[in-house]
């Protein structure tokens, strides 16, 4: 293999064995659900409608169901920047300073 | 073409020449030793930064035939159409989730099509080539519609309504079309990412000018926005009932917020599912630069959701609302709009970019069907020891032949009969998303349920689709049918019924301990970033699962 990773012995994807300590999720369980926390909240604030189909407070002329949408844009981009830093510190120490294995946002299936 | 705005069609010629010319010239851009390799002609080398990938993405992702038909929703059903907006905000912190893994599997086993990657993690060859019918199936009518969009265009411009005959009146759309084809054969993938450039410039321009200048000339938003809520209220005397929404109702029928959320779920996870999405995506060179797009793409979302407004604007502007009524076509309404309200020169530019923005997806969705027809049928059944070469060779000339197909689609079927086709193609398109993002996480769903869910939704939802029908047609009437009461975006129920199958017939067939074939993949290379360009993947190290 020439992938450069620092992961050992590839294993069965099946794998349930408990992962090991080195799990960037697991090494930094405050950042990685601050991270789970802000992707999903960019999600969930425009799929659950009821939250913004109103026609007030209105934003100058704008009616509350437009504007919201409007300003929710730069809003997710803000959020995913973040998180995209915020996943920069899941990095494994041995890694520090290689851009090789960054963790992942979501901690089901990732070693 | 007697009502040919003399300056309108110049300037649109110019640029499209323009565009021609860098399309050509693309085929130099960052030049390979060896451009025979799909990597080269298909994903333009691998090797687009955060800068590149951005504009490629943009003009891949927001296509001309949204920019015509997304105002033309908004123009006629109101608040629904603004579903578009939603969907093109939440695509992105979804597409982060997984994105990131489907670039880092891909690029370690140098995969070019998400066909190759369900092949290799399921090692199911039945299952590789259901994602490349689908893949294909569903972006034929998608390449169809962006000239349906060109269409639009080319006919408020005055040029298509020149004469009765077919091939007289499409004269302009062919000579579109044959440029594109000859200038994707020749450049691949560098084509469309040099001319992405010139189109995502353009849309900015006309869009923000508009968005600015047009509220001048119609009495302010609070005017556009009160013409618009009274023309929604007021009730239509064929249906004899509201022309639209103003806001999602809390009703259980019509344009309610439940339908509002499927439509736009529906479409978010099916965005990045459409092979031309993942063939900008696999086009990047870094793990970061996929994340850092998608934290940058949602500018593109403002643009569109400035467009969606011109919808209102164009119920607001009587003269626009008047003729778009006449020609009984409301797709007419952002090409009318900008015709009334624009000097000739500006006019001009932004038909350019709706034309340009048409050409830049259509090029992406070929080579993107055209990979999946090279690495999953030609190569898989017909001709197993296919050298990269002759892969290029494949994929150009299939590129061609998939453009005339679109090509005639446009030009000989009626429009209704693409538009219902792109709709069916998004729930076609959503049955791949068990299958390959879950497949991401976790090999537990066995390949003969995944298939069999694939089938379900399949059928389910091209039924569902067909017999949608309301007060004014019979079939096609909408996205959305009812189900237990409610309205609900087809592709949604259709996903649902596909979940439902997989998991059970996955328990079934577990416990029956059916073979569930060699997975090639292996754990970490789903969080990998290798920086230099793939090699060709190791034989023989894939671990063998169950």
């Amino acid at each position: 293999m020439t992938e450069p990773t620092a992961t050992p012995a590839p294993r069965d994807p099946l794998d349930s064995a408990p992962p090991r300590p080195q799990n960037p999720v697991l090494a930094h369980p405050v950042t990685s659900a601050v991270i789970g926390v802000l992707v999903a909240a960019a999600i969930l604030g425009t799929l659950i409608v009821p939250i913004y189909a109103h026609i007030t407070p209105k934003l100058g002329d704008f009616p509350f169901f437009y504007w919201y949408q409007l300003i929710y844009m730069p809003a997710v981009a803000v959020v995913l920047w973040t998180a995209m830093l915020l996943q920069r510190r899941l990095r494994r120490p041995d890694d520090a300073g290689t851009a090789d294995t960054a963790g992942d946002p979501v901690p089901g299936g990732a070693r | 073409m007697s009502n040919v705005n003399a300056v309108v069609f110049t300037i649109v010629v110019v640029l499209f020449v323009l565009v021609t010319f860098i399309g050509f010239a693309a085929a130099r851009w960052r030049r390979a030793e060896d451009m025979l390799h799909l990597n080269e002609w298909g994903l333009g080398g691998r090797s687009y930064g955060t800068f590149i990938g951005w504009f490629l993405l943009g003009g891949d992702l927001y296509t001309a035939y949204t920019f015509i038909a997304v105002p033309a929703l908004v123009f006629g059903s109101g608040s629904i159409g603004f579903f578009a907006v939603s969907y093109t905000i939440m695509v992105f912190p979804i597409a982060f989730i997984f994105l990131p893994r489907l670039w880092s599997i891909c690029r370690v086993h140098n995969y070019i099509t998400p066909a190759d990657f369900i092949r290799g993690r399921y090692g199911s060859r039945g299952l590789g080539l259901a994602t490349a019918f689908t893949g294909i199936l569903s972006l034929m009518p998608y390449i169809a519609l962006q000239l349906v969009g060109i269409q639009a265009v080319l006919t408020v411009m005055g040029v298509a309504t020149s004469s009765t005959n077919t091939y007289v009146k499409d004269t302009p759309l062919f000579v579109a079309f044959v440029v594109l084809a000859v200038y994707t054969y020749v450049s691949g993938l560098r084509a469309p990412a040099a001319i992405s450039f010139v189109k995502d410039t353009l849309i900015y321009v006309f869009v923000l000018v508009a968005v600015f200048y047009i509220p001048t000339r119609l009495g302010g938003w609070s005017h556009i926005f009160g013409a618009a809520q009274t023309h929604m209220a007021a009730i239509n005397p064929t249906t004899k009932e509201p022309n639209g929404t103003f806001i999602p109702t809390t009703k259980s029928i019509g344009s309610t917020q439940f339908d509002f959320a499927t439509l736009a779920l529906g479409s978010a996870l099916a965005l990045f599912i459409y092979p031309h999405t993942i063939t900008g995506a696999l086009a990047t060179k870094r793990r970061d630069v996929v994340k850092r797009n998608m934290a940058l793409l949602p500018a593109y979302s403002v643009l569109l959701a400035c467009i969606a407004l011109f919808g209102y604007m164009a119920i607001a502007d009587k003269t626009t609302a008047a003729e778009v009524k006449k020609a009984g076509n409301t797709q007419l309404a952002v090409p009318y709009l900008l015709q009334h309200m624009f000097p000739s020169w500006f006019t001009g530019i932004a038909f350019a970019g709706i034309i340009i923005g048409a050409l830049v997806p259509a090029a992406i969705m070929a080579i993107a069907s055209a990979n999946l027809f090279t690495r999953n049928i030609f190569k898989e059944f017909f001709k197993p020891d296919a050298t990269p070469r002759l892969e290029t060779r494949v994929s150009q000339w299939a590129s061609l032949v998939i453009k005339f197909g679109a090509l005639a689609f446009a030009v000989w079927l009626p429009h209704t009969f693409a538009i219902n086709l792109q709709l069916l193609g998004g729930v076609w398109i959503l049955q791949i998303f068990p299958m390959l993002v879950f497949g991401l996480y976790t090999r537990w769903f066995h390949r003969w349920a995944l298939l069999a869910g694939w089938a379900t939704g399949m059928i389910y939802g091209t039924i569902a689709a067909y017999n949608v029908h309301n007060a004014t047609s019979s079939h096609w009437a909408s996205s959305s049918d009812i189900v237990f009461g409610h309205s609900v975006y087809v592709g949604f129920t259709a996903f649902v019924l596909n979940l439902i199958v997989t998991v059970v017939l996955t328990v079934v067939f577990n416990a029956l301990k059916v073979p569930a074939g060699t997975d090639e993949t292996l754990p970490h290379q789903y969080t990998a970033d290798p920086e230099g360009a793939p090699v060709a993947a190791p034989a023989g190290v894939g671990a063998v699962s169950d």
